[in-house]
């Protein structure tokens, strides 16, 4: 019986039977929600096979799980997804979600290689390279490359790994390996690529094959080549794949990710069924209509319209700042106003009025960038007012911090390296790139330095591909649930350079009506004279 | 021994404060206004606390003075009619701003440490989940409760009061910002605070209107943002001089230590009527209802003062006292009283000479305020300051009330009084 909680599309991806699955599940739409249910499905499906009662909705104490080997595999694109989707599936089944392998593509892989190490070339004690140790060894093999060149050394053999299975002839790549396998080490990539070779292994194969009847992937629109190959490799005669995905939303194609895979999914799993989920439960309509506008600019796509249902209107505002400095002002101080005052000051002073009740907390908010170098602006106004804030950094694991801890703790630690991590323990402004905001939702969303030369990236040192800027002004958008504000600035300090730039070329994609342009109302700079301070002083 | 503390004052490092706002003149204005034991506040900000470290030392358990190089340059200045031991205690308060129960709420709590270690415990957890450094009274997007949490985990003995409860915008039981029931704010941790602060706004009598602050022994501080201010409000213990007696005094309903409280009138506090400043409408509570809550002028509704969220959650007629009651006084800052006495402003020239001669001749505000006899104030400032202060003390003394982010203003003399006093007391 449907659950109340699903809606048609849901429930019909939920339950659909016989084949494998493609969800095309646009922003919003209730994907993590969706693909729990099925994963819960396919639980209940395992114990009835294994003569257990359906578990659905069932809280009983005391049972052993399944006794069978056979489990689920459920794959997200990062630590943090997996985790999210882990708590929902203990919430449903508390006894029986383990039977739930759930993990990003490179944990489960390495799990395999830990597991059937025998069987790798690889030796028994291999260990994942540190980004410093990395680096160190880069300097040893390419002691007249600069450091930037090194990087961007680093960064092309890693797209080698990520697209191509027969490697071509590249000296850099070839002494890279051979250097880093003389270290015992293997890198991030390798995770994967070792894995295909120990899947080489038939009789390994089989066993994982038998192991993982149903197979589920998250953000399919994001897989690489060796990510699609793997892939392939699992889904045998009786096994059935369910990808999840979004190809409006694929925005990582400068690591690797084609979006094509996404398109030929029937191709890659013959008899494949596909269904589309267009009932977005995040966005203020309004919010939606905009964002809708923007991608369709966006030739790429066969995804149907998504279809609001919030029916009232949100806040969709425009603000052009003269400079960067200008424009974080505005932000802290839209934010200060949202707050309802974060000091006596801010009320007395009248830069928040009196009669604001607070509607939001800090938590509420998110900050969006294009390029981390434009965050240090925002940081310094929020500074000002003594603003909370956590900023999305990608932990930088140090040598120290692994010495003395198990293998597993050792490899888990270096799993979550390439996420951008968001600490959540208190309420905090999130600033946050545009990628890492992928898969978050924020009620309020600020997204700035919305200019020619940022979105769509265009500088001299950096280039985006402009179809996938626009994806990832597309993701952006989509993060927000009641209030967007979109800002630029008329000129901009970046890496030492003074930018005059022209608004973003997705901003016109919005119809007029949608927009609401307002221009900054803030006082006078507070602190910027004596003669202020002795005013404030009074107050007190 | 009989002191008078004032636990509740910033530093230089917290926004919008004075830069004079360092040690040195705490301790001079400490001994100007007769306080016997000061609040560092602000012990959380990294470059602040560096700075108490150096400068003081233990003196007495818990407490800490000035060191002896630092305190004798100013010594000089103080007049000998004031000269007292002077006690630091350190203290610090943080603004909690966050989502509780569907609301956001902001929350500004006091945290009290006996040692630079339990100190330092606090600044290191707060450290690692927000920015300590930009503000001395940092905000922070943690829950009361946790604060409270993280407060008695490092260190049983700290203490926790909630800072001046009644204040719309930043307290516990706010009408904007707070909740109606202390046990909301504190959950399962609120059976460990066991104070609260008044603020300026508030007095004993009107507290003492809640059941629910029963527990709570009440106490009232500056919340000074410039030396000058110190001492607006205070605490008077009779009690041996260290943290543990004054732990003691506040935590233990059986122990005396806590004499009462030296308090604003509540009318002079900020927040005491509604209305809307930039309006120019100030409201009795009664007024506001009859207008729906909803301001003639703007149409908006109205900021609603102490006076009518205390009447919103009282449920005690007024007259009655609390469990933990203790008298309390009402004083008028002497530089207003001088001010008033002369038409002039507090901050004015004549009033700061007046203030500086009175200290040199008599003694300390504070003795001034409460206890040195009439005649020799009036034998120093003569027959107008010497009413004025006599009738603060019988509390003959009349103020518009405060709203929306203005203090009350106040009238001990009406028009032509002046001069009939001198002339009255010149037949003498």
């Amino acid at each position: 019986m449907k659950p109340l909680d699903l809606n048609d599309a849901q429930w019909q991806a939920v339950s659909h039977q016989g084949s494998h699955l493609m969800i095309v599940a646009g922003p919003g739409t209730g994907k993590t929600h969706t693909i729990t249910y099925r994963i819960v499905r396919f639980i209940n499906e395992l114990n009835v096979g294994a003569g257990l009662r359906p578990a659905l909705n069932d809280v009983r104490v005391g049972l052993e799980p399944t006794p069978t080997d056979q489990r689920i595999l459920a794959i997200t694109f990062t630590n943090k997804a997996a985790k999210e989707l882990q708590e929902r599936l203990e919430a449903k089944l508390p006894e029986f979600w383990r039977l739930a392998t759930v993990g990003t593509f490179h944990r489960f892989a390495l799990g395999l290689l830990r597991e059937f190490s025998d069987a790798t070339p690889l030796p028994k004690d291999f260990q994942i390279a540190l980004p410093e140790e990395i680096s160190a060894l880069l300097e040893e093999i390419f002691p007249k490359k600069t450091t930037l060149e090194r990087k961007e050394t680093l960064e092309r053999i890693s797209l080698i790994k990520a697209t191509q299975l027969v490697i071509d002839p590249d000296s850099d790549y070839q002494t890279y390996h051979r250097f880093l396998r003389a270290k015992n080490w293997i890198d991030f990539d390798d995770i994967l690529r070792e894995t295909l070779l120990l899947l080489e292994n038939e009789e390994i194969l089989a066993k994982v094959q038998e192991r993982y009847r149903y197979i589920f992937v998250d953000e399919y629109q994001d897989v690489n080549l060796i990510q699609n190959t793997l892939l392939k490799t699992l889904v045998s005669e009786g096994v059935l794949l369910t990808v999840i995905g979004d190809p409006n939303q694929s925005i990582y194609g400068f690591r690797g990710s084609q979006v094509k895979f996404f398109t030929r999914f029937e191709e890659d799993f013959p008899g494949a069924a596909k269904l589309y989920l267009t009932e977005n439960y995040r966005s203020k309509s309004n919010l939606l209509s905009a964002s809708s506008q923007v991608i369709a600019k966006s030739p790429s796509t066969d995804v149907p319209e998504i279809i609001a249902k919030i029916f009232d209107e949100g806040r969709l505002v425009i603000h052009e700042a003269a400079t960067d400095r200008a424009e974080a002002e505005y932000v802290v101080h839209q934010i200060e106003q949202m707050v309802g005052g974060v000091s006596m000051l801010s009320l007395d002073s009248h830069r928040v009025s009196s009669y604001n009740q607070a509607q939001r907390s800090f938590g509420d908010i998110a900050i969006l960038y294009r390029l981390n170098a434009q965050k240090n602006v925002v940081m310094g106004a929020l500074d000002h007012l003594g603003i909370p804030y956590s900023v999305s950094a990608k932990s930088k694991i140090k040598k120290e911090e692994l010495e003395g801890v198990t293998q597993e703790t050792k490899d888990e630690i270096l799993l979550q390296q390439h996420e951008e991590f968001v600490d959540y323990n208190v309420e905090k402004v999130s600033l946050l790139t545009m990628h890492a905001a992928k898969g978050l939702e924020f009620p309020v969303v600020f997204m700035i330095g919305c200019e020619e030369k940022l979105l769509p990236l265009n500088l001299d040192t950096m280039k985006g591909d402009s179809e996938e800027e626009r994806r990832l002004f597309y993701v952006g958008m989509t993060r927000a649930k009641e209030q967007l504000f979109l800002t630029r600035a008329g000129r901009r300090q970046l890496y030492g350079q003074t930018f005059f730039n022209a608004p973003s070329m997705f901003l016109s994609d919005i119809q007029e009506d949608l927009k609401a342009y307002e221009n900054s109302k803030i006082r006078k700079k507070i602190n910027k004279s004596k003669a202020s301070d002795n005013q404030q002083l009074k107050l007190f | 021994m009989k002191f008078y503390a004032d636990l509740h004052i910033h530093s230089k490092y917290s926004r919008a404060t004075s830069k004079d706002l360092d040690l040195e003149h705490l301790y001079l204005w400490a001994q100007y206004k007769g306080i016997q034991v000061v609040g560092t506040g602000d012990f959380v900000h990294p470059v602040w606390l560096k700075e108490l470290e150096e400068k003081l030392e233990p003196a007495g358990e818990g407490l800490f003075s000035l060191k002896d190089k630092y305190a004798k340059p100013i010594d000089a200045k103080i007049p000998h009619a004031c000269r007292g031991l002077v006690r630091f205690m350190l203290t610090v308060e943080i603004s909690n701003i966050y989502k509780r129960l569907d609301k956001v709420r902001k929350v500004h709590n006091l945290i009290w440490a006996p040692s630079f270690e339990a100190a330092r415990k606090i600044q290191a957890k707060l450290g690692s989940i927000g920015n300590i450094n930009s503000d001395g009274r940092p905000i922070l997007g943690l829950d009361s409760r946790d604060l409270l949490e993280i407060t008695l985990e490092a260190d049983p003995k700290n203490m926790f009061v909630p800072a001046h409860i009644w204040t719309p915008w930043f307290s516990a039981l706010g009408s904007m910002g707070g909740f109606d029931r202390m046990e909301d704010c504190f959950a399962d941790l609120t059976p460990h605070v066991f104070a609260v602060e008044t603020g300026l706004s508030s007095d004993p009598l009107m507290n003492w209107r809640l059941k629910q602050l029963d527990p709570y022994i009440l106490v009232s501080n500056s919340d000074a943002h410039s030396p000058s201010k110190l001492g607006r409000e205070a605490n008077i213990f009779d009690t041996e001089l260290s943290y543990s007696a004054i732990y003691r005094a506040l935590s233990d309903e059986n122990d005396k230590g806590l004499v009462g409280t030296l308090e604003f009138f509540p009318e002079e506090g900020k927040y005491h009527y509604d209305g809307h400043r930039l309006c120019h409408v100030r409201w009795h509570p009664k007024q506001t209802m009859e207008n729906n809550g909803l301001c003639s002028r703007c149409g908006k509704p109205v900021t609603v003062g102490v006076m009518a969220r205390v009447e919103a959650l009282a449920d005690r007629i007024e007259g009655t006292k609390g469990r933990r009651h203790r008298p309390y006084w009402n004083i008028i800052p002497l530089p207003e009283i001088i001010g008033e006495a002369k038409s002039v402003g507090p901050a004015s020239k004549a009033v700061q000479a007046m203030y500086l001669n009175m200290l040199n001749h008599i003694g300390s505000e504070f003795y001034i305020l409460q206890d040195a006899p009439v005649f020799e104030i009036r034998a120093v400032a003569g027959d107008v300051i010497a009413e004025g202060i006599s009738r603060m003390r019988k509390g003959d003394v009349k103020i518009a009330a405060g709203y929306d982010g203005e203090f009350g203003t106040l009238e001990i003399f009406k028009d032509g009084e002046r001069q009939k006093i001198e002339k009255q007391l010149a037949l003498f």
